[in-house]
């Protein structure tokens, strides 16, 4: 595989170059500019000095960002326990109903996001049929409810990002030979640690880009938190999206944003160390 | 409006571009400064923003000559801070924000804007995210008077506010979705807009709306013409045909809010009397003499009492 033909030795050594171009002009137009666009407005404060915006960002908002980190972590863990032994059924024990529980997985995307959000407003109705049910178990309190509190923002982040999780994990757990598990169990291996010494690491690189895709988006959602939080449960995109709306605070929301994805950057390198995998997946 | 099509055969589209004036703002800024066409002849904004569009030189001065029917504006609407003399705007409705309640769930009739902290209500209540119109009434709730208010006072005003919110007194901040909460009984108390109950009142009738004996709010949503209209002159048309007290009466039986025009209220008792006698759509004097305009903010200020006021709800 090393030894190229020596002819085509100039066109390989492009060919990459080539492959990566429209990905790369993507990401300039898309990524690059507004991101220097962005920075170059969290840096117009007028007379102030140029770090003006970020003391703020970092003085006044550290409650709002720590919430947001809480609740995109609680979707995040809640996803994996959710998604992970869905997953194994689907990869493992579904059978022929394998392709109809992939299905039902993606349905719901079918219909926005807003959407789905506004539907378990009705849902979760004070007087709805789920709040009147939990209230005659007496999981709810006479009088309790569940819109507007923390515990359905997280519930809806889990829902809303559910998919992102069970997906990588289930084409991770898909790819696992089969003869592994068979080789594990041969050498007197019980199920339980077949799957904790086969399995488990094997799907890791799975359960690795799920909660990244659970968590990054979790962290800077603000739907969930308006719809179906009350004003003790914003989180920074709430925040963010004030500031650039009704504020007008440009260089603030601009700070906002960059410390949002500074901090995002550095979790997933930090993330990546500790799991220590390369492989996405 | 097909009335106004046929008199006329100009061809008028309606559009629901705006759900917030903020939102709204942040589309049209750019192209307005840069002078292009944002391929809308009229856009109706509220008192405060229509002001912000007048200071920013986006709005063409109406055209008095094809305005005849301007005479029929009521006088009390005639002069405001924000557009001296009506050169750029004139009002297509009205409205006024007090407080929205349902019975059934406050077990008594409410009437001052003090009775929305009532720690019965706990988690209970919303709040409008239009910052004049909740701060203006929590100002008057302590006494203040919006139209001439000072940093102080809001800061007093939301500092009531944060409180509230703390400790979870305040359900949510909202937009015009409250109404489906109050309707359904999830809340209790709001912070509403007079025509938002008055269109829930058919299937509601229990819903009430009331000004606090502290006062209420009164706003108007404005029509102006962008400055780069090309066709200014269908528009002048349209605006003139509105301020015909028989047509503006129409406009309020398909939106049940207040006109601006002389004469309406007579022209709306002989197609719609029930209507008519709402006083949320015909205010009595008593009443009128009850409401309040926030005053013209300059921007700078603009920017300070929002920057308070988005802290004290949390965001």
């Amino acid at each position: 595989m090393a030894g190229a033909a020596q002819g085509g030795a100039r066109q390989s050594r492009l060919a990459p170059y080539l492959l990566v171009a429209p990905g790369v002009l993507w990401l300039i137009v898309f990524y690059v500019i507004p991101t220097l666009t962005l920075a170059k407005t969290s840096l117009a404060v007028g007379d102030a000095p140029w770090w003006e915006s970020y003391r703020q960002a970092l003085t006044g908002y550290g409650d709002h960002f720590l919430r947001s980190a809480e609740y995109a972590l609680a979707a995040t863990v809640i996803a994996v326990l959710l998604g992970y032994p869905l997953a194994y059924v689907m990869a493992f024990r579904a059978g022929k109903y394998k392709n109809l529980l992939l299905g039902l997985v993606i349905l719901p995307f079918f219909t926005t996001f807003l959407v789905r959000t506004f539907a378990w407003k009705t849902i979760l109705n004070d007087n709805g049929f789920a709040i009147n049910f939990l209230q005659s178990v007496h999981l709810l309190s006479e009088g309790g409810r569940l819109l507007n509190t923390t515990l359905a923002v997280v519930g809806g982040l889990t829902y809303n990002f559910l998919p992102f999780m069970i997906l990588p994990i289930y084409v991770s757990l898909e790819k696992i030979d089969p003869r592994l598990v068979e080789a594990a169990q041969d050498l007197y291996n019980p199920p339980s640690s077949a799957f904790r010494k086969v399995i488990l690491p094997l799907s890791l690189p799975g359960v690795f880009a799920g909660s990244l895709l659970t968590f990054i988006p979790a962290l800077g959602d603000f739907i969930n938190a308006e719809l179906l939080g009350s004003p003790n449960q914003q989180m920074i995109g709430t925040v963010i999206q004030n500031q650039f709306l009704d504020v007008r605070d440009y260089p603030l929301a601009a700070a906002l944003s960059f410390v949002l994805m500074v901090v995002i950057t550095g979790g997933v390198l930090l993330y990546a160390r500790v799991l220590g995998t390369e492989d996405l997946a | 409006m097909p009335d106004f099509e046929a008199a006329t055969g100009i061809k008028v589209e309606y559009t629901e571009d705006i759900n917030d004036n903020n939102e709204y703002f942040a589309k049209i800024d750019e192209p307005l400064k840069r002078s292009q066409s944002i391929d809308r002849e009229i856009i109706v904004l509220t008192d405060w923003m229509a002001g912000r569009l007048i200071t920013l030189g986006y709005a063409a001065p109406l055209d008095d000559s094809k305005f005849p029917n301007k005479a029929n504006l009521i006088d009390n609407l005639r002069d405001v801070s924000f557009d001296p003399g009506r050169k750029y705007s004139v009002p297509w409705l009205s409205g006024m924000t007090g407080v929205g309640y349902n019975p059934k769930k406050t077990g008594r009739e409410l009437t001052s804007m003090n009775d929305i902290f009532d720690p019965k209500y706990k988690g209970q209540v919303t709040m409008l995210t239009e910052m004049r119109d909740t701060l203006g009434l929590i100002m008057l709730a302590n006494g203040a008077d919006p139209a001439n208010c000072t940093k102080a006072d809001a800061e007093k005003a939301c500092a009531r506010i944060k409180k509230a919110r703390e400790s979870g007194h305040i359900r949510a901040f909202t937009g015009n979705d409250y109404a489906e909460d109050l309707a359904a009984g999830n809340i209790a108390v709001a912070i509403a807009w007079s025509g938002d109950i008055q269109g829930l009142a058919a299937d509601n009738p229990d819903l009430r709306w009331i000004a606090p004996k502290e006062g209420a709010m009164l706003y108007s949503d404005n029509m102006l013409i962008p400055k780069t209209s090309d066709r200014q002159d269908l528009a002048m048309a349209w605006i003139n045909y509105c301020y015909d007290p028989a047509h503006s009466a129409q406009i309020v039986a398909a939106a049940p809010y207040i006109s601006a025009v002389k004469g309406a209220g007579e022209e709306l008792a002989k197609i719609a009397p029930d209507l008519a006698k709402s006083s949320l759509v015909n205010p009595p004097d008593e009443l009128r003499a009850r409401l309040h305009v926030f005053r013209a903010l300059s921007d700078a200020e603009d920017t300070e009492f929002n920057k308070i006021f988005q802290d004290a709800i949390g965001a």
